[in-house]
């Protein structure tokens, strides 16, 4: 089998709680869609947050991107949606210096492992390293304002 | 190349364990996997650090950053060692795991005392596991058994006989009737006079390939093995007749242009395409060869050569129809490239990039606090050469840096290079929220716009 398709791993049938992925289309496997409920006991919960997961051709040497398509007020999510962690980072690719090798890319990692992440990411922000700097700040000093900006966010993306 | 579209969605995984009784498998596959392709281990590869892998995946790991992708301790390709006990397990296990899948999926319930399927009548009994059913229905005294006991005992029966068929025809395969006798050490075959001397003097010490192994369907997807019933002549590590011989690796820094052409070209490799274009084409075929040098079952030359014909269409290093941004990557790195026409043919777009990048610089502070590049200098074609140098340095992952910084030269560059389906993010750093659709359409009026079904996606409407 092609190199792409050994490496992108198929949607899990048993994926964890709270979380779906799979291609967009059977033609572009390197395009994946997500959905990720918010963490309950976070002001993320009832919420449910499409992303977009774009994988590198030499995937898994390489990390893949992950953007949220809705908007996420998070310290860790760019305004674009585009999720900054660890996980999705290359080791020797920290502009800040902020994280440990460890934690960073791996070719072993999984499509699971990183949606894993970025679930337990909106529970617990990173304020070190900031995508979302007005997010961050609100997030460390104004934490009730932060919560509820939020739920607002959840809400308005619900619909409600 | 594979029917993708069938496989795709029917990809055997650990998880297929889940719901049957043998639950416990599901850690027994985990532990025959691979961890960087979740295939089963292909020609298993043992590192200085103790971790295993697929050759052909440690091998690409390595030459990219040395370093285990487990546990990140550099290692080389040179001191990796086949492990190859592990082989045997995975192919031991991947031939019968259809078989016990199955059986899992649907217990039979005849009880095995009453009659031990022979090798030959095992695919029928599964079948007839519903009917073995309803006769137990009538014989009260059976029932009174716990069925997953039951299954349990069947089941072991069913794994004695998947060990002991091939087992046992490997037996009557090792004494072929030439009126020789083997050696015992070394398995070489020779008259029965011959074995002292052969002992005392010229025995290597270690099993030696003895006899010709038939040819067998190369083995690209272990997928493809599972599908095959259990074959009865399958010998464990039938060592190849002949082992091709491992290509040695290039240190391309120090090789000119000229030489390392020549060097491809004696390999029967292409020659054509930029430098860096070159370099991946020749690290990618070492990968492939001297990982199908570590398989069991080595595939032919020929073989091997369409595995790289589809690598190099999958990396889109040669592929200009399919992508115009990797044509234009491959022109803008051109010697001869023309930067200064490149430049006033893209002024436009280059402005408005500069434009958009100011304004959402000034609406919110950047997200990092990293020093960006003064933006002035995108339009100095100077500039922008220095900038594709620098990043052709860079080489791993462009992503990041075109996600992280604005700045034009460089965007321009990793816009052409990178694969187009990261495109649509290029612009989106720079924007401010929901801003996206807006640079998107204002960027790339001399570029490449982003594929109509990409650019709908990034601006999903949720």
């Amino acid at each position: 089998m092609i190199w792409t398709c050994i490496r992108i791993p198929r949607p899990h049938q048993q994926p964890p709680e709270g979380i779906t992925a799979g291609p967009v289309s059977e033609d572009d496997l390197l395009h994946w869609e997500a959905l990720i409920q918010g963490p309950e006991g976070t002001p993320f919960e009832g919420g449910v947050f499409p992303a977009e997961l774009r994988f590198p051709k030499d995937y898994p040497l390489a990390p893949p991107t992950m953007k949220f398509l809705g908007e996420v007020w998070h310290p860790n999510v760019y305004p674009s949606g585009l999720v900054c962690i660890s996980i999705l980072h290359a080791p020797g690719d920290d502009p800040n210096h902020y994280e440990h090798a460890s934690e960073r890319w791996s070719p072993i990692q999984s499509v699971e492992k990183i949606l894993i992440s970025v679930m337990s990411m909106l529970a617990e922000p990173n304020d070190e390293s900031p995508a979302n700097v007005e997010a961050a700040k609100m997030w460390r000093d104004r934490r009730a304002e932060y919560e509820d900006k939020v739920r607002d966010g959840v809400r308005r993306m619900l619909g409600l | 190349m594979e029917a993708i579209s069938d496989d795709a969605f029917n990809v055997p995984d650990s998880t297929d364990w889940i719901g049957t009784p043998l639950l416990g498998l599901m850690q027994v596959e985990q532990a025959f996997r691979c961890h960087v392709c979740k295939d089963f281990y292909n020609s298993p590869m043992l590192t200085s650090c103790n971790h295993t892998f697929c050759s052909i995946c440690i091998r690409r790991c390595l030459s990219v950053d040395g370093k285990c992708p487990l546990c990140r301790a550099s290692d080389q390709i040179s001191k990796l060692r086949g492990n190859w006990a592990l082989r045997e397990a995975v192919d031991a296990f991947v031939k019968s795991r259809d078989a016990i899948l199955q059986f899992a999926r649907k217990p039979v319930t005849a009880t095995p005392t009453a009659d031990l399927p022979s090798p030959k009548r095992k695919a029928v009994q599964i079948d007839d596991g519903e009917r073995a059913n309803a006769q137990e229905n009538k014989r009260p005294r059976m029932s009174t058994r716990a069925s997953k006991a039951k299954s349990a005992e069947t089941t072991a029966a069913m794994m004695r006989d998947e060990i002991d068929v091939p087992a046992s025809k490997d037996a009557m395969d090792f004494e072929p009737d030439d009126g020789l006798v083997a050696c015992p050490i070394c398995w070489s075959r020779m008259k029965e006079s011959q074995v002292d001397k052969h002992i005392d003097k010229s025995c290597p010490g270690t099993p030696q390939p003895q006899r010709p192994t038939p040819p067998r369907p190369s083995r690209g997807n272990t997928n493809n093995d599972s599908h095959v019933p259990p074959n009865p002549t399958w010998k464990p590590s039938p060592p190849p007749a002949k082992i091709p011989e491992r290509l040695p690796a290039l240190n391309y820094s120090v090789l000119k242009d000229t030489a390392l052409r020549k060097k491809m070209t004696e390999l029967g490799l292409s020659a054509a395409g930029p430098r860096q274009m070159l370099e991946r084409r020749h690290q990618e075929w070492i990968t492939i060869w001297n990982a199908n040098c570590d398989s069991a079952r080595p595939k032919s030359r020929f073989d091997l050569m369409r595995d790289l014909e589809v690598w190099e269409k999958t990396m889109g290093t040669r592929a200009p129809t399919v992508s115009r941004a990797a044509n234009m990557g491959a022109q803008i790195k051109d010697k001869d490239f023309d930067a200064a026409a490149w430049a006033a043919k893209h002024d436009t777009s280059f402005k408005d990039l500069i434009a958009n990048a100011r304004r959402s610089k000034m609406k919110a502070d950047p997200p990092r606090p990293k020093p960006e590049p003064e933006p002035d200098s995108a339009g100095g074609e100077e500039d922008q050469r220095g900038a594709i140098i620098i990043d052709d340095a860079a080489a791993l992952p462009p992503q990041r840096q075109s996600n992280y910084n604005p700045n034009l030269p460089e965007m321009a560059f990793v816009d052409l290079t990178e694969p187009p389906s990261s495109q649509p993010e290029l612009p989106v750093p720079a924007a401010p929220a929901g801003g996206q659709g807006v640079v998107g359409n204002g960027v790339v009026p001399g570029q490449q716009p982003p594929s109509p079904s990409t650019f709908s996606s990034s601006s999903h409407p949720q």
